[in-house]
C-alpha cells in the first residue's frame, strides 16, 4: 500500500504519457481514415513512432522567448496551465480500488481544479505580447467559463439521484441502469460542454488558424508548447474518464459480465468517449464566435435547467421513481 | 514538534499564502498582482483541505482562484494593458500604516490569548457537505434565499447598467 502511495503517481504520469502519445497517432489516423487518407504511415512501422518522432523534434527545438514578453510570466504560464490537468486525476475511480484520493466533493473538485488551466492560459497569452495570443485568450477564457455553467448544472440531475457528490457512489448507483439512459439530457448537455471546456473542434475558436494563426500558444516552442498540448491531450484521458464515470457506469460490467475484470470495462468504455471525441472533430465545422457565446446561455443553460427540474419531478412520479 | 506530512504541507502552504500577499502588495504591475493573488487564494485552500474543510476548498478555489481572478486578470488585460504602478512617496502614509497593522496585531493577539479554542484535535468528519445542505436548506433557510436574492439582483442591476451605457 506505501509503495503504491508513492509510486502510483507516478506511474500514472508515465501511463498518462503514453496514452497521449497514442491518442494523437490515433486521432490523426481515425481523421485520416474519415476523409479518406491514410494518416501518418512513414514513422515506424503503420506510423507508430510518429508522435514520438515529433515530441523529438519539440524538444530538440530552440527554446524561444520573445524579446517583448513578460519573460516570468511567459515561463510560469505552461506551468500553471499543466499542473491543474494532472491534479485534477487524483479523484477518478479507476475501478473500487485504483483510486488515488476518494473524496467527498469529487466531481466540485474536479470542475474547480481544472478552471485554474484557465489562468495559465490566459497568463501565457499576455505575457507573449501578442495581439493574436492576447485575443486567442480571451477568447478561451470567456468559453471555458461560459460553458462551465451549464457542464456543472447538467451534472445537478445525477448528484439529486444519487444523493452524493463523491464520484464512487456516483459509479455505484448505476448497478441497475448506467445514468446516460434517465438522464439522456443531461449527457447531451455535458457532451457539448465538455468538448467547449476541451477546446477541441466544433469549439476550437482559441485557435482557430484563419483568424487567429494559432490563439494563445503564438510564441510559445519547443517544449513549453508541448506543454500546452500536453496539458489539452490530459484534460481529453480526464474528461473522458469523468464521462465514463458519470454517464457509462464507470468500471461496472454490461449484461452482468463479471468475469472480465473492471478495469478493462472503464477502458473500453473511456475509449468508446474518446474515439467519438475524434469522430465530432472530424465532422463538424466550427462554429462562429458570435453564435458560440449565444448557444451556451441562450440554449444550454435554459435546457440545463429543464433537465434539473425534470429530475425533481420524475423523482416524486411513483412507477419512474425508482430510476431517479 | 513532531514533523509530520500535514505539517510540512501546511509550512509550504503558509509560506506560499504569504509570499503571495507579500508580492501582491510589493509587485508594480497589475497582471503580476493578479497572479500572485490567485496563488494566494490557491493556498488557503490548500490550508482548509488540511483542515478537512473539503467543500469549503473546493468552493474557495471555484469562486475565489477560478472566477474572481480570472474576472480581474480580464479586466485588467482589456483595459490598462501595459500600465505599471508608480512607487508614491508619501513618509506620512508609511507611519500611519504602519502604526495601523500594529494596533491590528496587538488587538489579534490580545484576542486570540482570550479565546477558548475546544482542543488540541477536533473530529471534523461528522461535518461534511451533507449537512452544510441541511443547515443551508434547513435552519437557515431564509437568510440563504435573501442572499440569492441579493446577487439575482445585483446581476440584474449590472446588466442593465451595462445595457444604458452601451446605448448612449
Amino acid at each position: 500500500m506505501d509503495v503504491f502511495f508513492y509510486l502510483g503517481p507516478i506511474i500514472l504520469m508515465l501511463l498518462l504519457l503514453g496514452f497521449v502519445t497514442y491518442a494523437i497517432l490515433f486521432e490523426r489516423k481515425v481523421i485520416g481514415w474519415i476523409q479518406n487518407r491514410p494518416g501518418p504511415n512513414q514513422v515506424g512501422p503503420w506510423g507508430l513512432f510518429q508522435t514520438i518522432a515529433d515530441v523529438l523534434k519539440l524538444l530538440l527545438k530552440e527554446d524561444v522567448v520573445p524579446g517583448k514578453a513578460d519573460r516570468s510570466l511567459f515561463k510560469l504560464a505552461p506551468i500553471i496551465a499543466f499542473v491543474p490537468a494532472f491534479a485534477i486525476l487524483a479523484v477518478i475511480p479507476f475501478t473500487e480500488t485504483w483510486q488515488f484520493g476518494d473524496f467527498a466533493v469529487g466531481l466540485l473538485y474536479y470542475i474547480a481544479i481544472s478552471s485554474i488551466t484557465i489562468i495559465g492560459i490566459l497568463t501565457g497569452a499576455w505575457a507573449s505580447n501578442n495581439k493574436y495570443s492576447l485575443l486567442g485568450g480571451m477568447r478561451s477564457a470567456a468559453q471555458m467559463i461560459s460553458y462551465e455553467i451549464p457542464l456543472v448544472l447538467s451534472v445537478v440531475g445525477i448528484v439529486m439521484t444519487t444523493g452524493s457528490l463523491d464520484l464512487n457512489d456516483i459509479v455505484l448507483a448505476q448497478k441497475k441502469v448506467w445514468f446516460i439512459v434517465p438522464q439522456f439530457l443531461a449527457f447531451l448537455i455535458f457532451l457539448i460542454a465538455s468538448l467547449a471546456e476541451l477546446n477541441r473542434t466544433p469549439f476550437d475558436l482559441p485557435e482557430a488558424e484563419s483568424e487567429l494563426v494559432a490563439g494563445y500558444h503564438v510564441e510559445y516552442t519547443g517544449f513549453r508548447f508541448a506543454f500546452f498540448m500536453l496539458a489539452e491531450y490530459v484534460y481529453v484521458f480526464a474528461m473522458a474518464s469523468l464521462t465514463t464515470c458519470l454517464f457509462l457506469g464507470g468500471w461496472l460490467p454490461l449484461f452482468g459480465l463479471t468475469m472480465i475484470p473492471g478495469i478493462l470495462w472503464f477502458l473500453l468504455k473511456f475509449s468508446l468517449v474518446v474515439f467519438s471525441l475524434f469522430w465530432i472533430r472530424a465532422t463538424m465545422p466550427r462554429l462562429r464566435v458570435d453564435q458560440l457565446m449565444q448557444f451556451a446561455w441562450k440554449v444550454l443553460l435554459p435546457l440545463s435547467l429543464l433537465n434539473i427540474f425534470l429530475t425533481a419531478i420524475f423523482k416524486e412520479i411513483p412507477v419512474l421513481s425508482s430510476f431517479y | 514538534m513532531e514533523i509530520t506530512g500535514e505539517f510540512i504541507a501546511f509550512f509550504i502552504l503558509s509560506v506560499l499564502a504569504i509570499c503571495g500577499a507579500v508580492f501582491m502588495i510589493f509587485f508594480t504591475n497589475v497582471v503580476h498582482m493578479g497572479v500572485s493573488m490567485a496563488f494566494t487564494f490557491l493556498s488557503i485552500a490548500g490550508i482548509y483541505f488540511l483542515l478537512n474543510a473539503d467543500f469549503l476548498a473546493v468552493i474557495q478555489i471555484m469562486v475565489y482562484t477560478g472566477a474572481i481572478s480570472i474576472l480581474m486578470l480580464f479586466g485588467i488585460m482589456m483595459t490598462r494593458h501595459k500600465e505599471t504602478e508608480e512607487k508614491l512617496n508619501r513618509p506620512i502614509h508609511y507611519w500611519l500604516s504602519i502604526a495601523g497593522a500594529g494596533v491590528l496585531l496587538v488587538s489579534l493577539v490580545l484576542l486570540s490569548r482570550g479565546a477558548t479554542f475546544v482542543s488540541d484535535s477536533v473530529d471534523t468528519k461528522g461535518y461534511g457537505i451533507a449537512k452544510i445542505g441541511e443547515l443551508f436548506f434547513g435552519t437557515y433557510m431564509i437568510p440563504f434565499e435573501l442572499a440569492s436574492i441579493l446577487l439575482l439582483v445585483a446581476l440584474i442591476g449590472s446588466i442593465i447598467m451595462a445595457k444604458k451605457e452601451g446605448q448612449e
